[in-house]
Formats: structure tokens, C-alpha cells, sequence
């Protein structure tokens, strides 16, 4: 590959049974306080026969981060690997990635005196924070970095239908491609 | 005074009841507002904050903040500040209440404007606890501005409304481009200090609702509903009304204090003391005088 990967998050609507096994077992792995989801499953056209939809979302990781662009003491940084994180350290909790983000995904625990907001919390693609990689302050802030042990995001990993899909962008999408073109053609 | 105490008591109490409101942003709505994100039916707020907080937040206060003191300094030194006699009558125009609450507005202001210019400069103070902790002195400065522009709003209300002479204030900037000592049309108040009053008071009380809906973040009293807005729409509304009404008041805001201090030597003496200068009223706000004369008061 002479590109570097772009790891991206991907879920097959065709798949997913909204089981909410990834939003789960993504709260259980980075120990989430009660008020925090980094992962939601969301239905779409509730009860309508044929039309029901479900999908897994969470931060998209975007290229153009949105919320790196406007935070005011640039606690954002782009990994190599696409992977969007930030620096809770430096966080001040303004709330801005959120106004400008499209999907919803930074999120604020009431945890300062007169349930202020603390610093903001999403989803990091198990990839921890800028703290030295699976340190004890790492998890502690940011959860578990499993793409440092080389594992995939827990919540593709658990993913029972395999709708969830994570990975170099490229690849993400020869999957998904495999999957529509052969779909209709199995049989005996 | 009791009413308006429980006032501000039952603002507090609303506002820890607040968090325990369904989330508005993260629940049902979050499908409706990614598929709104950049569409025109939402006015396209999303990447409108993006460009403006990215690219000309940062550069509208800079020149701001340096730009309106550096005109003040060459005021000072070319034209110079209005100098009164000091040692001749005083006339009393403040009442000790008034001075109070001036007094609360002021320390709220010395609060919130410094604090705010470094939430908006804080990636060059390295973000963290420092800048953290100026957010949170931002919001605690809120209420000691809310509970001082309220009086100031009622009691300087009717003496803030514009005349005809306002309009001639302006067209010479209140005589301060010349050294000349010539009588000024203005009443008790000038053109320059009802702008900063309207902008103060009303302006105020803009800040302090977006600001109330920004430090809440998700919260139904029913204002994005009443408003045919979304609640992140309402927070996307907020802070770019808050940040451009922003650089507008500090702007105003050192224009007030380059006046008291500087522009007209001793004039912040008559918000301390309640007395101002006989020569300086008769001079700078010569209506106010003349009134005071033909009632007999003088």
C-alpha cells in the first residue's frame, strides 16, 4: 500500500439487527459513566414495515474534523492513521466541537462543582489519548487503547452480524462492496 | 427587593432541575439533526460556526483588542484628555445605589471581559486548568453582572433614551477630536454613553441568555421549540450571537473605561464619589445644565 491507512467506521444497515451489543460493549470496555454513550444505535422509520433501519454511529472520524478546526485551545489531533483524538488535559470543556460537529458525537459528563461540564468524551476508535500508550492514566481518561495491542475497536469486534466494520477505508469499502454485488446471487 | 431575590433564587434552582431533562441533543434528535447538518432549512449554522470560529473569531478580537486601545493612546497624545476645574461646585448626580450597582457591573466586568478573551485566545495559554478555570469564572461573573444589569437597566432606562441633540453629539464625536472647551450637546447622558448603556443593558441580557443556554447545553424549558429551532441549533445560535455581541461590548467596554480614566482626567471621581465636576457638566453636558439652571436646582 503506498498510502498510509485511513481507518473509518462503516455499518452495513443490512446487518444490523439493533442488538445494541457495540454501544454496550463499548461502555463496559472504557468503564463509561452511566451519562456517557459513545456509541449509539439509532432506528430510523420506527414500526414501518420494509423500511425499518437500523445503524450504529459514533465520532465518523472525520477527515476535515469540524471539531479540531474550532476548538479554542486546539485539544484535537489527527493521528496518521485518520484517527481523530484529543487531549483531555487540555479540554476545557467549552462545548464547541459539539455545535459544530454533524453527528452528535462529543459529549460532556456533569462531573465539576455545580454540574459544570467537564472535560468533553467520544469515541477514540480504542486508540487512547495522547497519555504514554495503555499507562494507567490513559485508561483512566480515555478507556482502552486496543489498537496499540494491535486489536480491533471493541465494538466491530463484538459485532454479532458483522455490520459494524472498521478499518483502512479502502479495504472498509472492498468489503462492503463484495457484500452488495453478491448479495442475490448465492444458491446452490 | 424581596421578588427580585427570589427571582434570582428560583433561576438556580430551575437550573439544576434542568439536567435532569431528557437529553434533547444525543436521544430521538440526533437523526433529524445529522440529516439538518449544512441543509438551508437550518440555515446552514453548522459549518457557518465552523468558518467563523475557524477562520475570523480569533482575528476580529485581536484587532479589536489591539486596535481600539492603540487609537485611544494616539487620541491622548495628539489630541490630549479634557481637563476641568476640580476645586469649583459639584454637582450630585449618583445616587449610593446607583454607585453599588455600577460598582457589582463593574467588577462583573472586569471578571467576564478577561476571562472571555481567554477562553477565545486559550490555545495560547495551553488550554487546560488554567483556561478551564476562566470559563468557570466566566460563568460565576454572570450572576453578579445579572443581579447588577437589571437596576442599572430600570433606574437609567428613561434618562438613556435618545433626543434630537444625540444625533449632533455624534456628528462631532462629542468635541473630543478638538482641545477646545465649548459647550457639548448632551443631557445627563451623552450619545457615546447611551450607545454603551443600550449595548450594556439589552446587549447584556443577550449574553447572558446564550450564555445560560451554552453552560446548560441540554435543557427543554421550550425556547428551541417557541423558536422553530432544534436544541443544537439553539446552541449554534447562541454562541454566534454570543461571540460577535462579544467583540462589540469589549470594545465598548474600553471605550468606557479610556473615557473615565483617561480621556476627561478625574472623571471617574463622580461614580465614587456620587459629585461631578460643575465646570465639566456645564461643558459636556451642557442640556443637563441648562435644565438644571432653569429648574432652579442649580
Amino acid at each position: 500500500m503506498s498510502e498510509q491507512a485511513r481507518m473509518k467506521f462503516f455499518c452495513d444497515t443490512n446487518r444490523c439487527i439493533e442488538c445494541f451489543g457495540c454501544s454496550v460493549a463499548c461502555a463496559e470496555a472504557h468503564e463509561l459513566p452511566v451519562s456517557i454513550s459513545r456509541r449509539k444505535v439509532i432506528t430510523m422509520n420506527k414500526g414501518v414495515e420494509g423500511k425499518e433501519v437500523s445503524t450504529s454511529i459514533a465520532c465518523m472520524h472525520c477527515t476535515d474534523a469540524p471539531c479540531a478546526q474550532v476548538c479554542p485551545v486546539k485539544c484535537f489531533y489527527i493521528r496518521e492513521d485518520g484517527i481523530v483524538l484529543h487531549d483531555k488535559n487540555k479540554c476545557i470543556g467549552c462545548g464547541y466541537c459539539l455545535y459544530a460537529c454533524p453527528f452528535g458525537a462529543p459529549q460532556f459528563p456533569r462531573d465539576g462543582a455545580f454540574g459544570t461540564k467537564g472535560a468533553m468524551d467520544k469515541c477514540t476508535m480504542c486508540a487512547g489519548g495522547p497519555e504514554e500508550t495503555n499507562s494507567a492514566a490513559e485508561r483512566h481518561l480515555y478507556g482502552q487503547n486496543r489498537i496499540a495491542e494491535g486489536k480491533v475497536p471493541i465494538c466491530a469486534a463484538m459485532c454479532a452480524t458483522n455490520a459494524l466494520l472498521v478499518g483502512d477505508a479502502e479495504e472498509v469499502s472492498a468489503i462492503y462492496r463484495q457484500r452488495v454485488t453478491s448479495r442475490g446471487k448465492g444458491g446452490a | 427587593m424581596k421578588n427580585f431575590l427570589f427571582f434570582i433564587l428560583a433561576l438556580f434552582f430551575s437550573v439544576s432541575a434542568a439536567y435532569a431533562a431528557d437529553t434533547r441533543i444525543w436521544g430521538e434528535m440526533i437523526i433529524p439533526n445529522i440529516l439538518a447538518y449544512g441543509t438551508a432549512e437550518n440555515y446552514n449554522l453548522g459549518p457557518l460556526f465552523v468558518l467563523l470560529q475557524s477562520q475570523y473569531l480569533r482575528l476580529v478580537f485581536a484587532v479589536a483588542v489591539i486596535a481600539v486601545p492603540a487609537i485611544f493612546a494616539t487620541h491622548y497624545f495628539i489630541v490630549g484628555p479634557k481637563v476641568f476645574i476640580h476645586d469649583g461646585n459639584k454637582i450630585y448626580i449618583f445616587s449610593v445605589f446607583q454607585r453599588i450597582i455600577h460598582l457589582l457591573a463593574a467588577v462583573a466586568f472586569l471578571l467576564l471581559v478577561p476571562t472571555g478573551l481567554m477562553i477565545i485566545f486559550g490555545r495560547y495559554l495551553g488550554g487546560g486548568t488554567l483556561v478551564e478555570f476562566a470559563r468557570h469564572i466566566h460563568g460565576f461573573a454572570t450572576i453578579v453582572f445579572l443581579v447588577s444589569v437589571i437596576p442599572m437597566f430600570l433606574f437609567w432606562f428613561v434618562e438613556m433614551l435618545p433626543t434630537t441633540y444625540d444625533i449632533k453629539w455624534v456628528f462631532i464625536l462629542g468635541g473630543y477630536l478638538s482641545k477646545q472647551k465649548k459647550e457639548i450637546p448632551a443631557g445627563k447622558f451623552n450619545a457615546g454613553q447611551k450607545m454603551w448603556f443600550w449595548m450594556c443593558t439589552l446587549g447584556g441580557f443577550v449574553m447572558i441568555a446564550t450564555g445560560i443556554f451554552m453552560y446548560l447545553q441540554d435543557f427543554d424549558y421550550g425556547i428551541a421549540t417557541a423558536l422553530g429551532v432544534s436544541q443544537i441549533d439553539l446552541l449554534r445560535i447562541s454562541v454566534i450571537a454570543h461571540n460577535i455581541l462579544a467583540v462589540m461590548i469589549t470594545a465598548f467596554f474600553f471605550t468606557h473605561v479610556y473615557m473615565s480614566l483617561f480621556a476627561i482626567k478625574g472623571a471617574i471621581h463622580s461614580i465614587i464619589t456620587g459629585y461631578k465636576e460643575e465646570d465639566e457638566v456645564k461643558h459636556l453636558h451642557s442640556m443637563y445644565y441648562k435644565k438644571l439652571l432653569a429648574s432652579g436646582k442649580k
